[in-house]
């Protein structure tokens, strides 16, 4: 398990830590503390999901439903898309390089704290108290923002979440595509030569 | 309401499951369980367009070839035309691969055959305004338009490269109509098909075996000749006694693509490199390959690439029929070497892709997903790197040794992305489009070209606001006699080991100014057969 914690852990000041700059000396101070904890939850261990723990999963959660609008939950009840979508997030940032795996982790753990979410545009409020409203302002914010640190957070998020549920074929009835083929595979079958080989 | 274009796919058979059942030498670095040593006569790294078409080539000379493959081997009953499946088999980093600051999304493979699995087909002789700017620029030799031709005719006859015989879907067809309005040339894009089923899906892996990607053609070859093929298995680092490189350590790789704890050992005489201008060049810094001028990694390109949305009142299907089958390069080659040129193509629009093309949320997002049937996109691929301000990218390893893309879009690829808005934008209305959006997260949908044109003039240009892809990556080892600018001499031999040759994109000094799979097979196939005779001698 020490390599699902390795992975898990920011190991560098760059990148959306930088959040925690764009305030007040406290916020500095949060960010210092994110650095210093890794993150603000306990770590679960061997769990279904490889990346996400519970606070990421948390807001994901929340922005899910905020980004995908109507097309949510498609074919599936809600509680089965959201499971769908979370695992297919999980999934794809796990297998992100290094560098960009990092990224994620740190702007999922600046945004778990609540002086670095006010100070980036969010809401005091958890992510699961949030409204619809409040979560599209901040969505909004980030891709309009001036900071480029932002819009890439507003560009990766939309981004991660399209393509990890738009992909599913319960989503296809919200789309009009009609979907792609049934592919009927062929079963391998040994060559004459084998065949006789065995005969002989 | 949009219908399927077929029901099922069935009756095809799995060249590669065929061929392992026949006695290929296949072998999954994952499932080693102590470390070991294996040997050939040349390791190739890397099964894509460079590594198959020389695996063939030397393996036919009768050579004792190993091919190394980070990702797994996928095959034609694997390839079920579904976004999610083919992202996590077949994509470097479950196609979420970016740049360095977040602002270019990077489609490339990561498989046994390499981005040629996924690739939309489109084969383009290398232009010949790119290789006279290489031979007077970086001091390439034996790689004119007269010299190259041979080699191009051969592997346009090997995987059967023809212009697309079948009518446009209607997505291309916008193109080509948009272009007869306004007058502008274009022409019908050349493809490695055979027997094509036109169905669309050539991004998630042929189901068919019609496209003659590395998997169905040289890779078979090579395999029937003996070759051994290693995969899930990551080249760490070439191990160099003076100027020879002796071996290469590999990692092996579980099937998260991480690493399993044991360690591999490649030797053999020669080494050929590969695995791409990003994993390539990665590879060579971590080996800190001799390297007197410190160009590992420099001037690595792309094409960086920008999108413009257009719906229209018929059903486009834009998810079905050949991905692409119609160009325009009047764009491209006003100056050589002046503001940046463009060629114009087509995208597949697939829902997962789409959603991430259309840089959106909410109920905008949706309204545009929505229509998914009656939406089409055009796309301008810039040719970056002939000009003093077209630098590219630069390769940097991060903590733990993997690449890091530093690929900042600067003002001149700005004033290019602006101009490739709004020629799309006018070439989409001449053909009829009801609306058009160019991809950029402060355009809206606009009703005419007068519009069109007026919010285009008010985009803000910056990174993270207009989308920019790619799905080509080239350079970062150029080739070249001018030590100065060049790693590899003008047979593929690095200029600094004995023993190590590059054949792939990455030897490319320059962007291509066009899909470049045909350009890679046709400068590797001329590379190999030069090493193939250099070592049966």
């Amino acid at each position: 398990m020490s390599s699902q914690i390795n992975q898990a852990l920011p190991t560098t000041r760059r990148g959306f830590l930088q959040l925690g700059l764009m305030g007040t000396a406290t916020l500095a101070l949060g960010s210092a503390v994110a650095t210093l904890t890794g993150c603000t939850t306990q770590l679960e261990q061997g769990g279904e999901y490889k990346f996400l723990q519970p606070n990421d999963r948390e807001f994901f959660a929340a922005l899910i439903p905020a980004v995908l609008n109507k097309s949510f939950p498609g074919e599936l009840s809600h509680d089965a898309a959201m499971k769908r979508t979370l695992l297919a997030l999980d999934d794809l940032i796990y297998t992100l390089q290094y560098h960009n795996r990092i990224q994620m982790r740190q702007l999922f753990d600046a945004l778990s704290m609540a002086p670095i979410r006010l100070a980036a545009g969010a809401s005091w409020a958890s992510w699961k108290d949030m409204s619809p409203k409040q979560i599209d302002d901040f969505l909004v914010g980030w891709r309009d923002s001036s900071l480029q640190m932002k819009r890439m957070g507003y560009v990766s998020l939309s981004k991660l979440i399209g393509i990890s549920w738009y992909s599913q074929p319960e989503s296809f009835v919200t789309t009009g595509y009609p979907g792609p083929p049934t592919k009927i595979p062929t079963p391998v079958t040994p060559k004459a030569k084998n065949i006789s080989a065995e005969n002989s | 309401m949009a219908e399927k274009n077929f029901e099922e796919v069935r009756g095809i058979t799995d060249p590669i499951l065929e061929g392992i059942s026949n006695g290929w030498i296949t072998l999954d670095a994952g499932e080693y369980t102590e470390n070991t040593t294996l040997e050939a006569d040349v390791v190739i790294i890397g099964t894509g367009a460079g590594g198959g078409t020389t695996a063939e080539i030397l393996a036919k000379a009768g050579l004792k070839v190993l091919l190394i493959e980070e990702g797994p081997l996928k095959s034609t009953n694997d390839f079920k035309m579904d976004e999610r499946q083919a992202y996590k088999d077949l994509y470097q980093e479950n196609a979420g691969r970016m740049n360095k600051d977040g602002s270019m999304s990077i489609l490339q493979g990561r498989c046994v055959g390499g981005t040629t699995v996924i690739n939309w087909t489109s084969s383009f002789r290398t232009p010949e305004q790119t290789l006279q700017y290489w031979g007077d620029n970086f001091g390439t030799k034996g790689v004119s338009k007269d010299e190259m031709a041979p080699w191009f005719d051969k592997m346009e006859e090997r995987l059967n490269i023809a212009p697309w015989a079948v009518p446009a879907n209607e997505n291309n067809a916008v193109l080509s109509r948009g272009a007869d309005a306004l007058e502008i040339p274009w022409k019908v894009i050349p493809r490695n098909v055979a027997g094509c089923w036109n169905l669309g899906f050539c991004g998630t892996g042929c189901p068919t075996n019609a496209k003659q990607s590395m998997l169905v053609t040289t890779i078979p070859s090579a395999m029937d000749e003996g070759s051994q093929l290693l995969y899930s298995a990551r080249a760490e680092r070439l191990i160099m006694d003076n100027n020879k490189v002796t071996g290469i350590e590999v990692t092996a790789l579980d099937k998260g693509y991480r690493p399993t704890g044991v360690q591999l050992t490649v030797k053999a005489t020669t080494v050929v490199l590969s695995a791409g201008g990003i994993n390539g060049p990665a590879m060579m810094l971590r080996s800190e390959a001799p390297d007197p001028k410190g160009l590992i990694g420099k001037r690595t390109f792309f094409h960086p690439t920008t999108f413009s949305f257009a719906s229209f009142e018929k059903e486009i299907n834009p998810y079905y029929g050949a991905p692409q089958s119609i160009y325009s390069d009047h764009f491209q080659w006003n100056s050589v070497d002046g503001p940046v040129g463009y060629k114009l193509e087509v995208p597949p629009l697939h829902p997962g892709l789409t959603s991430v093309l259309l840089m959106g949320h909410g109920e905008a997002q949706f309204d545009e997903l929505n229509k998914l049937p009656n939406l089409s996109s055009m796309i301008a691929l810039l040719r970056d790197g002939f000009n003093d301000d077209s630098v590219g990218g630069s390769i940097e390893l991060a903590d733990d040794g993997s690449a890091i893309i530093d690929y900042p879009i600067n003002d001149y690829l700005w004033e290019g992305v602006k101009r490739t808005h709004l020629t799309m934008a006018e070439l989409q209305f001449a053909a009829g489009a009801k609306a058009v959006r160019a991809a950029h997260t402060e355009a809206k949908w606009e009703t005419s070209w007068e519009a069109s044109k007026a919010a285009i003039d008010k985009l803000s240009y910056s990174a993270s606001k207009a989308l920019v892809g790619s799905a080509h990556v080239m350079g970062g080892l150029p080739m070249g006699e001018d030590l100065d600018k060049c790693l590899v001499d003008s047979n593929g031999k690095y200029h600094y080991l004995d023993n190590l040759y590059v054949i792939d994109g990455s030897i490319f000094p320059t962007s291509i100014g066009a899909n470049p799979q045909l350009s890679i097979y046709g400068m590797a196939c001329r590379l190999a057969t030069g090493l193939a005779e250099k070592l049966t001698a």
